[in-house]
């Protein structure tokens, strides 16, 4: 009779939910640290993934998968990212600025996303007593 | 004598044991929780539309509320018509008596900070507001 080795298939079980588990939080895993806004957010946790995400540091430099990018970049990527989407589905902006960082990089950034047809943003925030 | 037979048959049982094996499973559970713990701070979204200066209200005729932040002795000071205040609090108090269907735009003089704008956008949403708005400034030069 055909006898299955436990040891070895809950070896090769784990190492495949490891895997699928990893790959999937990459992109979670990456954040930067940055000093967000400390506000409650919405009630309800916000299960879409936002098409674009974008650091914004206390000097004003804008980060976009953890590297500095122009503003030109950034109105460049998300035009290209409004194109390469499904028109049906909003193009959501995810902006995780530093909260000391003046209004006037944020205004920039928004002026630009919006020339692009952006009209909806999110603003990350961090509650009170999770934040440092 | 049968106690001690059965004392060796027990030990015999464990050196049976594929210890390789169980050390390798023993360390996938490891790594397996280590990775799916969630050590990074948890973040929330706060959701707003944007609008240009100048671009008018394109779903309503209504005119929506406008709270201007301006920076005053360094503090933020939050403006709704005449009426002006500092803190969540205030700012969520005279929202709630505003009417909600024109919604609300928020508008940043450039060297407020960032958190201010959060803070009129979390009053805006608690106070009941779901047609928010932000409205980022032109640069002046």
């Amino acid at each position: 009779m055909l006898s299955v080795d436990l040891t070895a298939m809950i070896d090769v079980v784990f190492q495949l939910i490891i895997f699928f588990m990893f790959t999937s939080q990459f992109g979670e895993l990456r954040r930067t640290e940055i000093d967000l806004p400390r506000e409650q957010g919405e009630d309800e946790p916000d299960k879409a993934q936002a098409a674009m995400i974008i650091d914004l540091t206390g000097d004003g430099t804008y980060l976009f998968e953890s590297k500095p990018v122009s503003i030109l970049e950034i109105e460049r990527l998300a035009a290209s990212g409004i194109a390469s989407q499904d028109p049906s589905q909003p193009f959501d902006v995810l902006i995780r600025p530093d909260r000391n960082a003046p209004a006037v990089h944020l205004d920039r950034l928004l002026l630009r996303l919006s020339n692009v047809g952006v009209q909806r943003w999110k603003l990350a925030t961090v509650e009170e007593g999770v934040a440092p | 004598m049968s106690n001690s037979r059965s004392k060796r048959r027990r030990a015999s049982h464990l050196g049976a044991l594929p210890l390789t094996s169980m050390i390798d499973v023993v360390f996938l559970l490891l790594i397996f929780f280590l990775i799916t713990a969630d050590f990074a701070k948890p973040e929330n979204k706060l959701p707003a539309a944007l609008q240009t200066e100048g671009g008018g209200v394109r779903s309503s005729d209504l005119q929506p509320q406008i709270i201007q932040i301006s920076l005053l002795e360094n503090r933020s000071v939050f403006t709704i018509g005449q009426v002006q205040c500092a803190d969540r609090v205030s700012l969520e108090q005279i929202l709630s008596q505003l009417p909600r269907d024109a919604g609300v735009a928020i508008k940043a003089e450039p060297d407020v900070p960032i958190q201010a704008v959060a803070t009129a956008l979390q009053a805006a949403r608690n106070a009941g507001f779901t047609r928010r708005s932000y409205v980022p400034s032109e640069p002046s030069e």
